[in-house]
């Protein structure tokens, strides 16, 4: 089974630290990090490998200091590594940024299972791996925690809900999004690490995946960022205490209250 | 083991310090010279080398221009030249200037500097050369085979509490050379395994050591002079202990304050941290901190025995430099120099002995003839009875101190050679008077451990065996009967705490190994041996960045 892993290298934001006369978020010397989410689907997507076979490529669009976290992958125990880097792909937005890892997937061809973490913690969007999905017009499973089976080109998955979990069904190929609860990751081997320090990273422009020119960089993301702030908190539920005919009945005209 | 898990080399370093670098670099250079190839390999289990490297740091120079007589110095980062020097005494109030400066202790045309950003700089030129680093890999386990050292196992990984494989288990790596060099720094633990099988310290003192507590204040301009170094004896310590603070003027708006505590104190409440803290309430250090902002912790030890304390360097296959063999002269409290130089000259013996295609102890003495040939080992010759005329009193230590510069470092005693005693072996029964005063920590000015810890940047996988090894938790029974668990005292990081059953009042010892900043005083200091400390993961640790 042939599997390939979408990173994002992000700003290591537990050493961020905030300008106290600016307040803006001070970069310099900031170490860069393979996105967190991201190392629990390169986790998943070893040991599938490991169960049914096949490789492991790892792939990712960014500027050429993105190749640490191509390696980092590699030195866990991931076969190959693509980078996507180009000038103009600069500006990217989700769209943009969809479409460009989807040109580089059908650069890459035979895949079986596309894994991404649920999102980014630079941006938190959580967009990129369903966009890619769409742009590739093959199904998707978001917030996996659990890779239930993978049989006859189909595979079975729980995906968290805000409820609970659903299990859902879909053939291959088709592309995860995984929560952190799927797995624990592991750390590098010092083979590994050698096996990555050698590695050859390919490097593809705009030109060799074939992108089209007004589908990328700041061309292609329509996205218009107004502001971005917290969003409030959800207010608490209120619980209604007491007897139970008597909270079912408070319950009722309260809800009275909202529907007409 | 299969074979999948085994990388072999030429050269195994162990620890990514000044030594192990300048070894590596040397040895690079010696291999190219001599178009042989370059296959010296170094393992360091900070995340980022220079991450577990703290020191002062007051620095000579001299042998890094040695070791690259063609790189500008001037490159070398966080560099300020000592403008000024003073020795001070200091009562609980006041400061009073020492009459005279000793010429072992002159700092005249050194740099004041940051260790770990010298290393990261050295780190780069060695990978230049060729020389294959890893940081965030452990060497964990010997490799011995018919009796001799072969190579090191690194750490596994993904194990739970009790040390068995979870899903995301890792193997160790095995890495074979045919020479290795233990560069660990202070009480390195391969080292002291070695130190112990082969029995290298025969003969030889105990090292004792001292424990530096140091802290990173940024200040505002002119609070104290860039360049200026400040050496303190007394306050807070009394008469009958080793030790002194120092302040260094790192910056224009950066000061390093730091206190080292001699370990052979037998006060079992007596804490390290403690002293710097209560330090910073005199008036002299408080002036300078107190519009300041506390910026970066942490904690190390120095070995201070001196020559006397130096294990035999060198057995079949492997050889042993810098702060892993003791080499720090005192009382400048200097070993970056001697480390630097140490590996130098260990890469010409680790050389001849490749080319020679002979690694065993007969070769490798060519390392011992060649650094007792060095002014560095002159420098520990001069002072090799220094920390024996410490071991009781200041006082009456500085006239045995006198006597020694009167009589070339010689001293009193017949043989020449003063005896000293393991550090652990001090320690008084617990009672009242062990009690020091408490000092007020308002988490601004100073700090307790938790606040302190903070600024260490000391983080732990959180999922794997404790790297605290406790052989005897009846001996902690016995410990804290007695002793009242001067672990919790001596850690400068809060990792053993005491807490006693609310009915019985009975004590036992709580482990937050998570906290730890792979100082080693418990391995130095507990009074019955009873801890033992091994590398957690790789990468886990402080992350001292610059200090
Ligand atoms: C508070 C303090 C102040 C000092 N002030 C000065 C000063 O002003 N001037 C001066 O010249 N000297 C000073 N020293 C001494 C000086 O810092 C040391 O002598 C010097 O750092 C020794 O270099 P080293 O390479 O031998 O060891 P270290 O610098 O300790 O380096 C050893 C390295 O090995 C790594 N390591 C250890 N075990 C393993 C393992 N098993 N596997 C992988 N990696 C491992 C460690 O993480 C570390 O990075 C001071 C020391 C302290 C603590
Ligand atoms: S546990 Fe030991 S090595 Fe770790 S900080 Fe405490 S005394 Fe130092």
């Amino acid at each position: 089974m042939n599997i390939i892993i979408c990173v994002k290298q992000v700003p290591d934001t537990s050493e961020v630290r905030i300008d106290p006369v600016t307040n803006n978020l001070v970069r310099d010397g900031v170490k860069s990090i393979v996105n967190p989410f991201d190392m629990y689907a390169i986790e998943e997507g070893l040991r599938l490998k490991e169960k049914f076979g096949g490789k492991v490529t790892v792939l990712t669009m960014g500027p050429p200091q993105a190749e640490a976290a191509l390696r980092e992958a590699i030195s866990l125990g991931c076969d190959e590594a693509v980078l996507v880097s180009d000038r103009a792909f600069a500006g990217s937005d989700t769209l943009a940024t969809s479409y460009t890892l989807s040109k580089a997937i059908e650069k890459i061809k035979d895949y079986d299972l596309i894994i991404c973490g649920k999102q980014a913690i630079d941006g938190d969007t959580a967009q990129v791996g369903p966009g890619i999905a769409a742009t590739l017009d093959i199904p998707q499973i978001n917030y996996v925690r659990k890779v239930e089976e993978i049989k006859d080109q189909t595979i079975t998955a729980e995906r968290v809900t805000e409820e609970g979990y659903e299990v859902i069904q879909s053939t291959l190929p088709c592309l995860l999004t995984v929560v952190k609860e799927i797995n624990n990751p592991r750390l590098p081997s010092l083979k590994g690490k050698m096996k990555a320090k050698s590695a050859v990273i390919q490097v593809w422009s705009a030109a060799d995946i074939a992108a089209a020119e007004d589908r990328i960089g700041l061309k292609g993301s329509p996205t218009w960022v107004l502001n971005i702030f917290t969003p409030p908190p959800k207010p608490r539920g209120k619980i209604f205490e007491g007897e139970a005919q008597n909270s079912v009945n408070q319950l009722v005209e309260s809800l009275k209250g909202i529907i007409h | 083991m299969s074979n999948d898990n085994l990388i072999e080399t030429d050269v195994l370093v162990i620890g990514g310090g000044p030594a192990g670098l300048a070894f590596a670099i040397h040895y690079a250079d010696l291999s190219k010279k001599n178009n042989l190839p370059i296959k010296v390999m170094i393992l360091e289990k900070a995340a980022v080398l220079g991450n577990h490297t703290l020191s002062g740091a007051v620095m000579n120079l001299k042998n890094i221009s040695q070791l690259l007589p063609d790189v500008d110095l001037t490159t070398i980062p966080t560099q300020t030249p000592v403008q000024q020097e003073e020795i001070l005494f200091l009562t609980k109030k006041n400061a009073f200037a020492l009459p005279f400066h000793p010429k072992a202790m002159s700092n005249k045309g050194n740099h004041i500097l940051s260790l770990g950003a010298m290393v990261r700089w050295l780190g780069q030129i060695a990978e230049q050369k060729g020389v294959e680093i890893f940081a965030g890999v452990a060497g964990h386990e010997p490799i011995f085979e018919n009796g001799k050292l072969v190579g090191v196992f690194t750490g596994a990984s993904g194990l739970d509490h009790e040390g068995k494989p979870m899903a995301n288990y890792q193997p160790p790596t095995e890495v074979r050379a045919k020479i290795i060099i233990l560069a660990e720094g202070s009480r390195g633990h391969l080292t002291k395994k070695l130190i112990e099988k082969y029995s290298l310290a025969q003969d030889k003192n105990p090292q004792v050591y001292s424990l530096g507590v140091k802290e990173v204040w940024e200040v505002p301009e002119g609070a104290f002079l860039q360049g200026r170094v400040c050496h303190t004896l007394g306050f807070p310590l009394s008469s009958d202990q080793f030790g002194g603070g120092f302040v260094y003027g790192f910056s224009k708006t950066q000061v390093v304050i730091g206190f080292c505590s001699g370990l052979d104190y037998s006060n079992p409440a007596f804490d390290p941290h403690g002293a710097l803290q209560m330090y910073k309430t005199h008036p002299r250090i408080a002036g300078i901190i107190k519009n300041g902002k506390l910026i970066k912790y942490g904690a190390k030890n120095i070995p201070e025995g001196g020559l006397f304390s130096l294990p035999k360097l060198y057995h079949d296959n492997f050889m042993l430099i810098g702060d892993a063999a003791g080499m720090v002269a005192m009382p400048s409290l200097k070993g970056i120099h001697l480390g630097i130089k140490a590996g130098m000259t260990a890469a010409q013996a680790a050389f001849e002995a490749i080319k020679a295609q002979d690694t065993s102890k007969e070769t490798l003495s060519l390392y011992e003839k060649l650094f007792k040939d060095t002014p560095e080992y002159r420098e520990l010759y001069a002072s090799r009875n220094f920390r024996q005329c410490f071991t009781s009193n200041l006082y009456f230590g500085f006239l045995k101190f006198g006597i020694n510069l009167i009589t070339g470092g010689r001293g009193l005693s017949l043989s020449g050679k003063s005896k000293l005693e393991a550090d652990y072996k001090h320690c008084e029964t617990a009672s009242k008077d062990n009690h020091l005063p408490k000092v007020a920590f308002d988490n601004k000015m100073l700090f307790d451990k938790e606040a302190d810890l903070f600024f260490s940047g000391t983080k732990h996988n959180e999922e794997q065996p404790c790297h605290i090894l406790i052989s005897s938790r009846d001996t902690c029974v016995d410990c804290i009967e007695r002793f009242e668990a001067p672990c919790q005292h001596f850690c400068p990081a809060q990792v053993f705490e005491l807490s006693r059953d609310a009915q019985t009042n009975k004590g036992k010892i709580i482990l937050h190994p998570s906290n730890c900043v792979h100082c080693k005083t418990c391995d130095i200091k507990d009074p019955f041996q009873n801890v033992t400390w091994v590398p957690p993961y790789g990468a886990d640790g402080p992350q001292y960045d610059n200090m």
